[in-house]
């Protein structure tokens, strides 16, 4: 039998029914089995998982919920093309979407009166605004983690920075009216929980209302000029620039204005939050003694060349990537080929508007031939640096900042 | 004289084998009848039972088995997951809402492991795993245990080009 037929028949088994007679209820202790699954961890993923609308180079981490991220080198585009931006799920996408039909609805104790919109009548009634907003995910750089981090072992393709269009959050929630004890927003998407239950919120984050109101805060339905891409969220998202890509909601259709802090699923316990002080690695913590992530720290990556490079002697090359720093702007940029003994300044660019990445380059020669590791650091404004060795460890492996390095070789 | 006790003989005989095959038959009638009322009458206790792969046990269910050509290197191709004892019910359990990528990408001790089950238990709606637990844990414990990676590891895997 080949090994595509031995698949074949492999997955074809795959059903619970068939599976629940073939493996009998003492294997799967079948009464808590609900009757809706497909196990689908019986799909083989290794005949390779087409993303819509991304390109097969994406490093896929999760067939179900899919998540894929992209290797540092394709992501040398100032502006991330549409099929190279990573995609992080936590549940099922909506299947059918309806842009005609699609509605988004402001509710919450802390608004005037609920309001339910269109994606037309936003476009109507509002101003549109286009920003290069940066966005990565929570967990981005999580595989390093030691102890190792529960979750999607991402490396440091979990982060794009994309054109959003659409209409400010602000302008919707001052039409709507907000009262004054306003304290957070939460959205609601309409993707589906995994376990099959249709009333389970697969998650439902979000923001303080300080940064609900910032200018750049998106509701969008564009990327890069196009629709959405589905993954990504199509047909509306809510977009927070330099926070966790997991407080910009996908599939956008409800954002309720709270009057305490969001209590939605991945909100609260461990996720998405970081111990309130710094802990030894490995540390248990409770859950009272963890805080809410807000913006992400600085960061950049090495987009070109691609780590592996080997250089001819005497040749030289030209080194560049971006560098963001969440909320703030990053004023310095520098890398180094000695293991960090010596640093050179790496010409930055500003950024096209407030929350997008920076570009910057350098040309590098290498003093002779050997082995040699090209290492990045970016500082903030607030002249906080990225640091060479794992940042502070936390339980969930979040916000691992530290210098991306790549090989190269003078032959 | 002879030819009448050869007779017999024989009659005897005749009458000895309907006998029995009447015997036969009302105990198999009897046999059936009770099976079909009680089917479980002359079985062991349903409790679990260690399956053995070509037990010839008339009720046992046929064992689930990987596919030999599946199998490379000790990894089961289709799902990623290390060909081990547990192997099949993690396939079932672990892969009913999320494929198993979930799982072969993490590392954790088994009190690690146990606290990934119960945040799912919690939160997610995974049920009650029962006996199958312990399978389960033993299994992930050993084959996906967490090495020591120090604070950084050196860059690995390189693939060398000429730029
Ligand atoms: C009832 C559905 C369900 C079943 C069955 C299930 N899981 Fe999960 N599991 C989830 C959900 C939902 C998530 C969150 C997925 C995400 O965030 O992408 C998850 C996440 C995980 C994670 C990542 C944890 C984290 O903190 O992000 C691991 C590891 C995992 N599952 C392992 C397992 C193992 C091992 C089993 C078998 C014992 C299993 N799962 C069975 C629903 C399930």
């Amino acid at each position: 039998m080949s090994k595509k037929d031995s698949r074949r028949t492999f997955l074809s088994k795959s059903a619970i029914a068939t599976l629940a007679a073939i493996v009998g209820s003492k294997v799967v202790f079948a009464e808590n089995f609900p009757k809706e699954l497909e196990p689908v961890g019986l799909q083989p993923d290794e005949v390779k998982v087409k993303i819509p609308g991304k390109s097969d180079q994406l490093k896929i981490l999760n067939s179900k919920p899919l998540s894929a991220e992209t290797p540092p080198h394709l992501l040398d585009d100032e502006v991330t093309p549409a099929h190279l931006m990573f995609v992080r799920n936590n549940g099922i996408p909506p299947e059918e979407v309806d842009v005609q039909k699609w509605t988004l609805t402001i509710d919450g104790e802390s608004v005037v009166k609920p309001m339910t919109f269109g994606i037309k009548e936003l476009m109507d009634n509002f101003d549109h605004y286009s920003y290069n907003l940066t966005i990565e995910c929570g967990g981005n750089g999580r595989a390093e983690f030691n102890p190792p981090a529960k979750g999607n072992q991402w490396g440091l393709g979990g982060v794009a920075c994309t054109k959003w269009t659409g209409v400010r959050l602000k302008d919707v929630l001052n039409k709507v009216g907000i009262k004054d004890d306003a304290v957070y927003i939460g959205y609601y998407g309409a993707d589906t929980h995994l376990s099959g239950d249709p009333d389970k919120v697969v998650i439902s984050r979000g923001v303080p209302i300080k940064k609900a109101l910032e200018d750049e805060t998106l509701i969008a339905w564009a990327m890069n000029d196009q629709a959405i891409p589905v993954m990504n969220g199509y047909p509306l998202r809510l977009v927070c620039g330099g926070w966790p890509a997991s407080t910009s909601g996908k599939w956008l259709t409800r954002i309720s204005v709270r009057d305490k802090e969001h209590d939605g699923p991945k909100m609260e316990g461990q996720s998405y939050r970081v111990p309130k002080f710094p802990v030894p690695p490995g540390t248990k913590v409770p859950d009272d003694q963890m805080k809410i992530i807000e913006s992400m720290p600085v960061k950049s990556i090495i987009t070109y060349p691609k780590t592996g490079a080997i250089i001819p002697k005497g040749g030289s090359f030209e080194v560049r990537g971006h560098a963001w720093a969440g909320d703030l702007k990053v004023k310095k940029m520098e890398i180094s080929i000695d293991f960090g003994v010596t640093w050179k300044t790496c010409e930055l660019k500003d950024p096209i508007n407030r929350l997008a990445w920076q570009r910057w380059k350098i040309n590098v020669k290498l003093p002779e031939f050997g082995y040699y590791e090209i290492w990045a650091r970016a500082t903030d404004e607030k002249g906080v640096a990225q640091p060479m060795v794992l940042p502070g460890w936390n339980p969930k492996g979040y916000l691992n900042n530290a210098s991306h390095r790549i090989g190269v070789r003078q032959g | 004289m002879e030819e009448l006790s050869k007779k017999e003989l024989v009659l005897k005989q005749a009458k000895l084998a309907i006998n029995f095959g009447v015997g036969v038959i009302a105990f198999a009638s009897i046999w059936v009848f009770q099976f079909t009322i009680f089917p479980d009458f002359f079985k062991p206790e349903p409790t679990i039972v260690e399956f053995i792969p070509d037990s010839t046990e008339p009720e046992s269910v046929s064992y689930f088995e990987l596919d030999s050509a599946d199998i490379e290197n000790g990894i089961h191709v289709p799902t990623g997951l290390i060909v081990d004892d547990g192997c099949q019910d993690v396939m079932v359990t672990c892969g009913a809402c999320h494929s198993l990528d979930l799982v072969t990408q993490n590392r954790a001790t088994r009190d690690g492991w146990k606290e990934i089950i119960v945040w799912m238990q919690e939160t997610q709606k995974l049920w009650d795993l029962g006996e199958k637990e312990v399978v389960i844990l033993d299994y992930l414990a050993k084959n996906y245990a967490p090495e020591n990676t120090g604070r950084r590891k050196n860059i690995e895997n390189i693939e060398w080009y000429n730029l």
